[in-house]
């Protein structure tokens, strides 16, 4: 998505960071194993799919543009990273 | 004064032995913008000082508009698991939190095979920073230090 075939700025992404790590866990949970779209500033989730490419097509059919949103990955509740 | 991030506090099924029965997992995971040539990708990444190389999935090359077809090819040999094929490219990437922006210009892996998560190593991230990870807190900070090549 872009305006007058201009991409659109990346968005401010400053408050991110602080309020993701306010949403619920539990809520949070439902989403394991799943991509997901965050809204820039944190606060909720706006798309969810198996593959990067089902979260954009999610959120262009809800009318987001992806380069709105940070792209993120719920992995398996006991993952260990080595 | 530097980059300030909280570590991402991930659910787990059960209560982490080794982290005195809590369920979550604390992890240095920061958003981190891939700016291309044609558009801009936010997306999660592990910051590793273990890791060699920024590695990013190749889907999300496309997206910004670059393409892998000619790009210089490696491999990346993962302790203990399999080989990881990539193609390099030149992007954008950029960090901010609610002081500070920094933006600068790096040579990424854009791997073909699904990763756990892409990682912001030394090649093209941490040697541009001085990052220190306090444990006590759960939070890094990056500072920029004298190979810093952005703005």
């Amino acid at each position: 998505m872009n305006v007058n075939g201009h991409p659109l700025p990346p968005p401010d992404l400053s408050h991110f960071n602080e309020n993701r790590n306010k949403f619920p866990a539990d809520e949070l949970r439902k989403y394991v194993g799943k991509h997901i779209a965050w809204s820039p500033d944190g606060t909720r989730i706006l798309a969810s799919g198996d593959s990067m490419d089902e979260v954009e097509e999610n959120l262009i059919a809800a009318g987001i543009a992806p380069s709105q949103v940070v792209g993120s990955y719920v992995p398996e509740a006991d993952a260990i990273m080595l | 004064m530097g980059l300030t991030f909280r570590y991402k506090l991930e659910p787990v099924a059960h209560p982490i032995l080794s982290l005195g029965g809590r369920w979550v997992r604390p992890r240095p995971i920061v958003a981190v913008t891939l700016i291309g040539p044609a558009d801009s990708r936010p997306h999660d990444a592990l910051l590793d000082t273990g890791g060699d190389e920024t590695i990013f999935p190749d889907k999300l090359a496309s997206k910004i508009g670059i393409d892998l077809a000619n790009a210089p090819a490696g491999q990346i040999h993962r302790i203990g698991a399999a080989v990881i094929d990539v193609r390099y490219a030149e992007v954008t990437l950029r960090l901010a939190d609610n002081n500070e922006r920094r933006e600068w210009n790096a040579w990424i892996a854009f791997a073909r095979q699904k990763l756990p998560y892409s990682v912001l190593g030394f090649a093209g991230c941490l040697q541009f920073f001085t990052s220190t990870f306090h444990g006590d807190r759960e939070e890094v900070t990056l500072e920029v230090n004298s190979l810093y090549p952005g703005r």
